[in-house]
């Protein structure tokens, strides 16, 4: 827009006064503007594309998919921050675009769902044989933004390297939680997010959302299909922590009790509650430490080791949530809970928080490709436990397609043996790939136990 | 030259002799199939629900003379309250469907599936039972190629107007009954079929369809299957079904009905059964064994494979799944209190066990109901269906169900949704029907109340619900 304005030359007609305003509005505009291209560009060189190759499991075989996505630099020693749904622990190869268009390759240094962020490191041998250079993003605090701020999304959309698009914050706190939202993974749940009407679109996942000094305030991860400029980032103050913590564990290790909030809403008068006072329970996990407790659905949540919780609205729920995820595992966590009438006081012993999403693994010989059977999902699928493998898929003319097996079956015992883990189904399939020889196979669909034999 | 007239003489007289054969067959086909009408009669009901009345028609053969007509067991939902079943109409096919015979309705039986209705008696002079019609062969099976014919029945505003269908047999396998499988249609759902003498050969069944593909503009090639619901090219043979016409359930209840208690019966392939060394042996893996079942009291374990029932190994079926049919029927001839014996293949290890069977369960379509219209939902007693359906252990039942919730109504806006298991009201807990239906209706009559709170189960997650009445 400003080149375009400069080229125009005033015309004639145009008063005396009227020039010298425009001379005015132009002297504080190149101001402005010189501040926001020294941010700009320092921020414009640690943008990078990330082409991403990754295995899939979904076929009944190993394929391998190719994705792109955005990220930034983060530090000198070339840690790049991106989306956990750009890259993750599937991620066979990862190629970055430096904004020099050099291409260097990374390693993921780890991954939090939770939050969609992963942190992948650059080739930094490589980069300094290649004489390659970049700079590092400075992060804001995420905190002072205010609904209105302006904002500007760089990233590669539809592989359009370098994009850049203008937005303001639509909301600072916006509540979001998805349980399947990072390729399959939850995400969403312990944060709020950032939400920007800056045009968001495919990758541009894990590029910055920055303010006019560049400074990034959030990593973009997501819009509403459909909609229009509805997106939303992870705020900057969230992305440090991750950031610190999978750069000393290379994850991030939660705590769970297994106690799903609800807004209270209109409730608090029901429960007579002083106003904006407590959390409430919707419901609690079955066989978790808060069910375990004696904990259920309907009660309400005072405090949580002494600090009062309101949970109000949904957006107070996640970083209530966030306050139990963030104690160490094996912690006593003592709530205050009113149940009608009476108060009680359960001390509850954390346990590390888990996917409902397993692990995944390719049986290359019976053409079958399936997921370990989590706690979470045998939880939220009433299976007795976490026993068993989850079919993902199977390849037409394979042993286990002419066996009979489909996706979505739970395979619970190979050769009479319990698939209690996926070393368990690996070691029987290597066994076959040795000295093939019929297998039979125990699964179950929807409660319904059947048998099936793997023939060579 | 004599000779080659000869010929032609006696070849005519053959075709005129063939030709006045197959036209008197004809003229006795109308005849026959003029007598045979009068054991077909068309059905209306009508189903009550919440909200309205939805009318279903079907056709029904008439199984004795006393007025008891049967209908195919997919007529009637087997959720729906035989008291919601109303206003039982019989049509006589071909005359004016503007008079009807009132008829009422008896219940299913529980091995056939078929559902009895019992027409008032001034129609009983005007309907003869399908057995009057004795096949010209009892017992013996159709020949492959062998014609057949049936009726059809066209719609109300038709008449019911009876129409002849016919064909030859294709093929005769067990499903577990005996089935004839036609080339091409042979009788509406639920209605008999004839041999060529016009003797009764079988019913009609629904159910089956052929795969077809399916191409148009975007498509290339959808698999899809078609069924017709007005025609049946399958029939049960009389043989197998004939015994059944006279199994009129004692009750609208359809009770006894007798239970083992095992879920999820799958069959085992053979490919399994020489796996585990079985040889030829047919079988039905047990997926689970229910709480408090008879099969349970008897040491019968989840993932038992059951081989023998009374003595007898179980048959094998093609299609495999066929085993399990068979397995669930001959069960249900059984009584409560009958013992079956049972031998299973436990890991590596036969087992036998005696069981003694009982009176199932109440059943969903047994379960008290009770509607709110100002609340705008329907509590369901919670019965041992909904335990089997969210796992519950059978100490552990306890709360309602919504078996309907209203659209718009105060219920549905706060987001209750059809089949939510209801735990508390008001912060307090459902022990019993009674109890939910007690407080639910001291709410509903309280006309200064603002709202109420429920707390209910969906798919294992719990969740707080303020309805709010004003």
């Amino acid at each position: 827009m400003k080149p375009a304005t400069l080229n125009e030359t005033p015309s004639p007609s145009i008063t005396r006064k009227l020039t010298l305003l425009t001379f005015a509005f132009f002297a504080v505009a190149v101001m402005a503007e010189a501040a926001v291209s020294r941010g700009f560009n320092h921020l414009l060189d640690a943008v990078v594309r990330i082409d991403v190759r990754e295995e899939s499991f979904d076929t009944g075989a190993r394929r391998f998919t190719g994705s792109i996505g955005s990220g930034v630099i983060v530090s000198a020693d070339g840690l790049i921050l991106t989306n956990a749904h750009v890259a993750s622990p599937r991620s066979v190869e990862l190629s970055v675009t430096l904004a020099s268009l050099e291409r260097v390759n990374a390693t993921l240094v780890g991954w939090d769902h939770w939050t969609d962020l992963a942190l992948l490191r650059l080739d930094l041998a490589d980069v300094k044989r290649r004489g390659l250079t970049f700079t590092h993003a400075e992060f804001a605090d995420s905190d002072k933004l205010f609904p209105g701020q302006t904002v500007y999304a760089v990233g590669t959309p539809h592989g359009l390297t370098r994009t850049v698009t203008r937005g303001i914050i639509s909301n600072n706190r916006r509540y979001f939680a998805d349980n399947r939202g990072v390729k399959g993974y939850e995400t969403g749940l312990f944060n709020t997010w950032l939400q920007t009407d800056a045009a968001i679109n495919p990758g541009n996942s894990g590029g910055p959302l920055v303010n006019e000094n560049g400074r990034v305030v959030g990593i973009n991860s997501r819009g509403y299909l459909g909609a229009d400029n509805l997106a939303f980032a992870i705020p900057a103050n969230i992305a440090k922590r991750v950031v610190a913590g999978l750069t000393s564990a290379g994850a991030i290790t939660r705590s769970y009790v297994g106690i799903v909030p609800g807004a209270l809403l209109d409730l608090e008068g029901f429960y007579s509650l002083k106003q904006n006072t407590g959390m409430l329970i919707n419901s609690v996990d079955p066989g978790s430490p808060a069910a375990k407790a004696g904990l259920h659905g309907g009660d309400i949540v005072l405090s949580i080791n002494g600090t009062p919780v309101d949970g109000r609205f949904p957006e107070q729920l996640p970083p209530i949530l966030n306050i139990i995820a963030s104690l160490p595992v094996g912690s006593t966590v003592k709530l205050v809970v009113k149940r009608g009438e009476q108060t009680i006081s359960p001390a509850i012993v954390t346990e590390k928080l888990e996917s409902r999403q397993g692990e995944e693994w390719a049986f290359e010989k019976w053409g079958l490709t399936v997921r370990k059977v989590s706690r979470a999902y045998a939880r939220e699928n009433q299976l007795d436990d976490d026993t068993g493998l989850l079919v993902l898929g199977v390849q037409a003319g394979y042993p286990a397609a002419v066996a009979g097996l489909n996706s979505g079956d739970i395979i619970t015992k190979i050769n009479q043996e319990r698939v209690t883990s996926l070393e368990v189904a690996k070691k029987l399939h290597d066994a076959f790939v040795e000295k093939p020889v019929p297998t039979l196979i125990e699964a179950q669909s929807d409660r319904r136990v059947s048998l099936y034999i793997l023939k060579p | 030259m004599k000779n080659p007239y000869r010929l032609f003489l006696a070849s005519l007289a053959c075709v005129i002799a063939l030709f006045a054969c197959a036209s008197a067959t004809a003229a006795d086909l109308s005849a026959l199939f003029k007598e045979r009408v009068k054991s077909v009669v068309a059905v209306e009901f009508f189903t009550e629900s919440e909200l309205d009345r939805r009318p279903t028609v079907t056709a029904a053969l008439v199984a004795d003379s006393a007025g008891t007509l049967v209908l195919p067991p997919s007529a009637i939902n087997g959720y729906v309250q035989p008291e919601k079943l109303k206003d039982f109409r019989v049509y006589l096919p071909g005359c004016s469907a503007s008079e009807y015979s009132s008829a009422q309705y008896l219940g299913q039986d529980p091995v056939s599936g078929w559902h009895f209705v019992r027409v008032e008696e001034k129609l009983w002079s005007s309907l003869v039972p399908v057995t009057a019609f004795a096949a010209k062969s009892p017992g013996t099976e159709p020949a492959l190629g062998e014609e057949f014919w049936g009726i059809g029945l066209r719609g109300k505003d038709e008449d019911f107007a009876p129409y002849f269908m016919a064909s030859r047999i294709s093929h005769v396998q067990s499903m577990p009954e005996r089935t004839a499988i036609t080339l091409a249609e042979v009788a509406a759902p639920g209605l008999p079929v004839f041999d060529d003498a016009g003797g009764f050969a079988g019913v009609a069944v629904a159910g089956f369809g052929q795969t077809y593909v399916q191409y148009s503009r975007n498509d290339r090639g959808l698999p899809i299957m078609l069924i017709n619901t007005d025609e049946s090219s399958v029939f049960q043979l009389a043989s197998e079904v004939a015994p059944w016409l006279g199994r009129v359930p004692a009750n609208v209840s359809g009770r006894p009905i007798s239970w083992l208690g095992v879920y999820g019966l799958q069959p085992m392939d053979p490919e399994v059964a020489a796996f585990l060394k079985l040889g030829d042996q047919s079988g039905c893996v047990v997926s689970e064994v229910l709480d408090g079942s008879p099969a349970e009291a008897a040491g019968l374990k989840n993932r038992d494979i059951i081989l023998e029932l009374d003595g007898r190994p179980l048959p094998r079926f093609k299609p495999d799944r066929v085993v399990t049919t068979f397995f669930e029927r001959e069960l249900s001839m059984k009584k409560p209190g009958d013992v079956v014996a049972l031998k299973v293949l436990r890991g590596t290890e036969n087992v036998e066990l005696k069981a003694t069977m009982v009176e199932q369960p109440r059943l969903f379509r047994e379960a008290a109901r009770t509607y709110f219209e100002k609340l705008g939902f329907t509590a369901r007693e919670f019965v041992y269906g909904d335990g089997i359906a969210r796992r519950v252990k059978l100490t552990d039942f306890k709360g309602v169900v919504a078996n309907f919730v209203k659209n718009s109504s105060p219920a549905g806006t706060a987001g209750l949704r059809p089949d939510d298991w209801i735990l508390e009201v008001d912060g307090v807990a459902v022990k019993t029907y009674a109890d939910a239906v007690a407080r639910l209706a001291a709410i509903e009559a309280d006309v200064t109340r603002s709202d109420f709170v429920l707390l209910i189960s969906r798919s294992g997650e719990t969740s707080v619900l303020r309805i709010k009445l004003k």
